[in-house]
This record gives structure tokens, C-alpha cells and sequence, in this order.
């Protein structure tokens, strides 16, 4: 196995909601792995040499804008990523620099880097909140969402996982998120890998690690358990 | 002032009858008056007459504290002061204070308001109550429900404040600081200590880097989380200037403040740096208001900060503390917590943290623990952390994370039963820290802790 190199974008603004928990559970995970912080005003490493992942996690909607400019000259090496199978892992609102555009209340609108085709439509006078479950690969994935945002058009042939209850890319939708290879996108919030232990467990696998290994795994896993028996009661409010 | 519809007529009598009968029902005031006028009156604000001078204080933390020491101060100086403390913080709180004022016709009998203003509310409030003086604490990360992010809840206030009130400001704090530029403004300060920081400890910092040119951005000192003085160091970005400078002695009680240069001398009122920053806020406005020092001081020797949201007391030697930590708060908690390890002594903790409404027919959104510093209470001083609720799992996961050995943590689904896991073995202290709607379950918690430590004792005996 070569050395896991985990390249985290902009950690200084895409940190809301605990999302770096992600990394740091990574880290207990794969102790050897190399973490790299890019800066906005750094070079990403993907540009220089291999990563085996990718990280953004969700950020301020000004941020987004920063952050789309900051990766639009790198558009063509983030799609060569994506064909060759590195995996990303982008949560919240971070996913949607990714797709078409971004389109405000007032219908302007602020290019994306269009490596899908889905757009996101903004409504900042509504916060919207909500549980979420749904399964990808056999594996029940339970989350959190809290967004103005969300995200439309066709996502059939690019969703991350299947809805059981609550809503996917916008409400009424039943297919969330985006999925390539191994790009997952997600409006999840907050340690998604630590609230979907088996996940994390495929995650490190398709990175090269052959036998992943879980830190605090008893710990974890009661915790999933917990959440997903409660996710499953169908007396539970979602929203 | 905006000629009053008989709309605006008919929704003040019904509220005020609406409040009439709250009173006979002996029920609390609340914003149900106010709500209800809103209703019936969408400018129902814009329409009531107000006081002629109007301070408004908002901010993530401390507005309550710095709202009551400025009644307080202005009461004890002769002023009759319309103010909403017994309703709430939002527009319909406001609405309701104001009736609560008001002559049958809708004037006013008061000259002067203090309002608390919630953050998110300040578009609902500002296009109709137009403050002189308007006082930001602070602003941070709050609940993720509501709040989203100190952007979101910036834009909010820099948009809607009106453009002719005077602003009191927290130099230290980079994000407030900022607030709607082109308003005049006094900026309030905290001298360096020697227990400021270099670079930031806390998981959340929302001003690492510089806003302009996005270089990270050089400390002259930090206090907590992006709370200090800092410089970009490729261009002109820093701290703004301040007007009042605290400088806090804590062993004797004072603070001088540095008032454009010259120097005051004010009683303390708290230990806290928290407090001393409530404090300046309100000393930095009641002087712009036009009170003198002696004023402002002589009231603060008569004022007490009420530690409602916390209680301590020593049975058989150990104390035992009950202190409020907000949860879905990120940041209140993380400076409970700081608060415990920099406590002396050998201690044990009882977290009760789950949010009870969440936990009932829901489940919480438990994103915020991890931006919040458990890592504080990895420390060799706390030899035992009993972790209560439906979310301990969660809770134990973050604590292992934050490095705390497993062998210090326990989990119990009850709240009620987590004093039988006390070991009470070399306790100097216990800590019963209790999110905020838990208070009455964290009194029932202390008193069998109570009860645990007597025992004890007997048995010892």
C-alpha cells in the first residue's frame, strides 16, 4: 500500500458545523496517513502530485464564491481526479461548487465549476433543517441537515445514496446527493464518517487500505446503533 | 411619527386587553400581547409611540447581562426605563413591552428604552424602532437551527441597523467590529493579560485568516476563539482602534478604563473576563449616553451580576456546582468547560447536555459537539466524567476523541442515576453541568448528589 495522503481544501473557511471531525477521525483511522491543509491562497496539492482523497466541508455562501474561484483554474485536474478514481468527500453546501451554478433569491447567479450538471437554487430567508436516512451499498447512512439551499435538476444517473426518510437533493426528492467514481457529495452536516461508521470503513477501502480498522469502533458503533434505531422509529420526527 | 390606522387603534386594544387578562389569569408577562398586535397590525411597531431615546443591545453572548446592568445603572440614576426583560427578545417581545407602556391612545409614558434584540429579529425590529445607540457584544457561531453562521447573522444586523445610530463595539472581536461601517461608532476594548494566548486553542475561529487578502492572520494576543487583537501582516486589515480600554485588576476589585486616553477608575463587579467585557460594554455606553464616571460608578458598587445559571455549595468538604451549559452552543460550552479544568482541584463531572425538546418525538442534531472543545476536559484534574442522556453514546465517542481515557467515562441513559456512579474517591469538586432547559432536572441531580456525598461520609464514619 503507498501512502494515504488526505488533502483537505480550505479548512480555514469550509469548517462549519464540525465537519473537520471527518479528518480528524481519519486521522485515528489511518494513523500513518499524511494530511495536507491547502489554503485558499496555497496551490492544491492534487496539482502537484497524487492524493488518495479530497476533503471540503461546508462553508459560508461569500465563502463559496471564494472557494469557486479558487478552483476554477483547476477545473481539468479535478476531473482527471475524479475519472481516476480519487475519492472525494465533499459535505454541506460544499458540494455545490461542484455543480453548474448557484442561483440567488434575486436570480443572478454565480458560476460553479460545472462538474455536474445540477444546480443549486439559494433561499436565505429560509433555514431548513431535517434528519435524514437512506442506504448506499447495504450500508444504512443516517445524517443531518441544515442549509438555505438546495439543489435541482437531474441526479439519477449521479446520486450519492437512496432517501428512506426525510428529502435528497431538494425536498421531494428521494435520490440525495452526487456520486462518480468515488466523488460523494452530500448536504449532510457535521462528521458524516463519524455518523456513518460502516461508510467510513468502505471510504478507507477504496483508498488502498486493505483490512480498515476503526478507531474507538465499540464506541461508534454503539452510537450508529443508537441513531439508527432511532432514525427507524417511524414515530420520529424528521423535521 | 406615522399617523395611527384605526387598524393600529383596534389591534392595541385587543392586545392590551390580551394582557389585561393575562394578569387576571396571574400568567407571567410574555410577547403573546405583542405577538397578537402584529397580527392584527403588521406595522403595528411602526404605528405605537416610542421613547425619545432608544438603546438597543444585541450580540450572540452577554446582551442579557449588559441590557440589565445598563437598567440597572440608568434606574439607580433617576431614569423610569421601558425595557423588555420580562417578555422576550423579538419583535413580538418588543411590541409587547411597548403596550405594556402605553396610554390607551398608543403614546408613550416613559423617555427613554433598553431592548434586548435577538439577532435574527433585528430585520423585523430596526425598519420601525430606531435606536440612538445600538450595542453589539459580540458575535459567533450559535445554533446551527437558526443561526447558521456569524456571516449570516452579520449580514442580518449590518443590513438592517438604521444608519443614524451611534454603535458601541467590541474592538476584540473582528467579526462585530465590522458592523454597517459607514454608522459613527465607539469601539470598547480589553488591554492585553498575561493570560492571553498567542494563537487560538479553540476548534472554532471564524477570523484565521484576513478577510481581504485571505493571509493568516498574525495575534498580538488572543483570549478565546477569534476573541482578541490581531493584524494582517501583507495589508492594512487589523483590529480597529478603541475608544475605552479595560484594564481589569481582578485581586482588588477595579478596572481602569482608559477613556480616550484618560483614565477611570470603575468597581468590578465580576472575576470573569467575561463579565469584565460586559462590564466595559456598558460603561462605554452609559458614558456616550452622557452619565458621568461617578454616576456609572457609584451604581456599579451597588450592582450584583445574578448567577442564576449557576449555584455552588460544600457538603462534607466537596463542592458541589451546578452550572448551566447552553446547549447546541459551541461556544458557551466550550467556555463552561475551560472554566472547569482551570478549577482547582480534584474533580468529577455529570454532563447532562441533551436537548429536551429534541429528545422528545425527535433526535438531535448533535454536529455541534464537534466544534466544541471537550478536549479541555482531558485533564488529569478530572478523574471522573458521567456522561447523562439518550446521546451519552455520542458524547462518550467525542470524549475518546478529545483523548480522554475510557476508563474515566460512564454512561447512564437517566439523568437521576447519575450520582450513584460518583466515585467521591479524593473529590474536591463536583461539576453538574446542565443544558439550559435541564435546570430543574439538574436540581434533583444535586440534591442526590447531596444526599451521595452525606452518605458517603457516614459510611466513613
Amino acid at each position: 500500500m503507498s501512502e494515504i495522503k488526505i488533502e483537505v481544501l480550505y479548512p480555514e473557511y469550509a469548517n462549519l458545523f464540525g465537519d473537520l471531525m471527518n479528518i480528524h477521525y481519519l486521522e485515528k483511522c489511518i494513523p500513518d496517513a499524511k494530511i495536507i491543509y491547502t489554503g485558499l491562497n496555497d496551490t492544491p496539492a492534487f496539482t502537484k502530485e497524487e492524493v488518495s482523497m479530497i476533503y471540503m466541508g461546508p462553508m459560508t455562501e461569500h465563502q463559496q464564491e471564494l472557494v469557486i474561484q479558487a478552483l476554477f483554474p483547476y477545473k481539468e485536474q479535478i476531473q482527471n481526479c475524479i475519472d481516476k478514481n480519487t475519492v472525494f468527500l465533499l459535505t454541506g453546501n460544499a458540494m455545490e461548487t461542484f455543480e453548474a451554478y448557484i442561483e440567488n433569491e434575486d436570480k443572478s447567479r454565480i458560476n460553479g465549476l460545472h462538474l455536474f450538471s445540477t444546480y443549486a437554487k439559494r433561499d436565505m430567508f429560509h433555514r431548513y433543517n431535517s434528519l435524514i436516512l437512506g442506504e448506499y451499498k447495504g450500508i444504512t447512512l443516517v445524517g443531518f441537515k441544515a442549509q438555505f439551499s438546495h439543489s435541482y435538476g437531474d441526479n439519477r444517473n449521479c446520486y450519492f445514496y437512496h432517501v428512506l426518510r426525510g428529502d435528497g437533493l431538494h425536498p421531494g426528492s428521494l435520490l440525495e446527493g452526487l456520486h462518480k467514481n468515488n466523488f460523494f457529495g452530500t448536504y449532510t452536516v457535521g462528521p458524516f464518517l463519524v455518523e456513518n461508521p460502516l461508510f467510513t470503513k468502505y471510504l478507507i477501502k477504496q483508498m488502498g487500505v486493505q483490512n480498515p480498522v476503526l478507531a474507538f469502533e465499540s464506541s461508534i458503533m454503539k452510537a450508529y446503533q443508537k441513531r439508527l434505531t432511532e432514525f427507524q422509529n417511524p414515530k420520529l420526527r424528521f423535521k | 411619527m406615522k399617523k395611527k390606522t384605526l387598524r393600529f387603534r383596534a389591534a392595541l386594544l385587543i392586545s392590551r386587553l390580551a394582557m389585561h387578562m393575562q394578569k387576571l389569569l396571574g400568567m407571567n408577562a410574555s410577547y403573546f400581547p405583542g405577538k397578537l398586535a402584529i397580527k392584527l397590525c403588521p406595522d403595528f411597531l411602526g404605528q405605537i409611540e416610542k421613547p425619545k431615546n432608544i438603546i438597543c443591545v444585541t450580540g450572540t453572548n452577554g446582551k442579557t447581562t449588559v441590557c440589565n446592568m445598563i437598567l440597572d445603572i440608568l434606574t439607580d440614576n433617576g431614569y423610569d426605563v421601558l425595557n423588555n426583560k420580562a417578555g422576550s427578545n423579538i419583535n413580538a417581545g418588543v411590541a409587547s413591552s411597548l403596550i405594556a407602556d402605553s396610554t390607551l391612545t398608543g403614546k408613550t409614558k416613559k423617555k427613554i428604552a433598553v431592548f434586548e434584540i435577538d439577532e435574527r429579529s433585528s430585520k423585523l425590529i430596526y425598519p420601525y424602532i430606531k435606536p440612538n445607540f445600538a450595542v453589539c457584544t459580540n458575535l459567533f457561531r450559535d445554533s446551527i437551527h437558526r443561526n447558521a453562521h456569524a456571516e449570516f447573522i452579520f449580514n442580518i444586523i449590518s443590513e438592517s441597523l438604521p444608519k443614524n445610530a451611534h454603535l458601541i463595539l467590541n474592538a476584540d472581536d473582528l467579526i462585530s467590529s465590522s458592523l454597517s461601517p459607514e454608522n459613527k461608532r465607539t469601539y470598547f476594548s480589553i488591554a492585553k493579560l498575561d493570560s492571553d494566548l498567542k494563537k487560538s486553542v479553540n476548534i472554532i475561529n471564524d477570523m484565521q485568516v484576513c478577510p481581504n487578502c485571505h493571509e493568516a492572520l498574525s495575534w498580538n494576543y488572543v483570549r478565546y476563539h477569534h476573541i482578541g487583537n490581531a493584524y494582517c501582516p501583507k495589508c492594512s486589515f487589523a483590529s480597529p482602534k478603541s475608544d475605552y480600554i479595560a484594564k481589569p485588576d481582578f485581586p482588588s476589585q477595579k478596572v481602569t478604563v482608559s477613556v480616550y486616553g484618560k483614565d477611570e477608575t470603575y468597581p468590578l463587579v465580576s472575576n470573569s473576563i467575561f463579565n469584565t467585557y460586559n462590564e466595559i460594554t456598558a460603561i462605554t455606553l452609559l458614558r456616550e449616553f452622557g452619565l458621568t464616571k461617578k454616576q456609572i460608578s457609584a451604581s456599579l458598587k451597588k450592582l450584583n451580576i445574578v448567577e442564576s445559571r449557576y449555584s455552588s455549595e460544600t457538603v462534607n468538604g466537596i463542592e458541589i456546582v451546578t452550572h448551566m451549559a447552553k446547549g447546541q452552543n459551541p461556544i458557551a460550552c466550550s467556555c463552561v468547560f475551560d472554566y472547569v479544568r482551570h478549577e482547582s482541584g480534584q474533580k468529577e463531572i455529570i454532563l447532562m447536555l441533551d436537548d429536551v425538546f429534541d429528545r422528545d418525538g425527535s433526535s438531535e442534531i448533535m454536529t455541534w459537539i464537534y466544534d466544541t472543545d471537550f478536549e479541555f476536559l482531558n485533564s488529569d484534574s478530572i478523574s471522573r466524567i458521567i456522561i447523562s442522556g439518550v446521546r451519552s453514546a455520542d458524547y462518550k465517542f467525542r470524549l475518546l476523541m478529545a483523548g480522554v481515557p475510557e476508563n474515566k467515562l460512564i454512561c447512564t441513559e437517566k439523568e437521576i442515576h447519575a450520582p450513584n456512579h460518583l466515585s467521591l474517591n479524593g473529590t474536591d469538586k463536583i461539576f453538574i453541568l446542565h443544558e439550559l432547559y435541564a435546570a430543574e432536572e439538574a436540581m434533583r441531580v444535586k440534591n442526590k448528589v447531596k444526599e451521595a456525598v452525606q452518605n458517603r461520609r457516614n459510611c466513613h464514619v
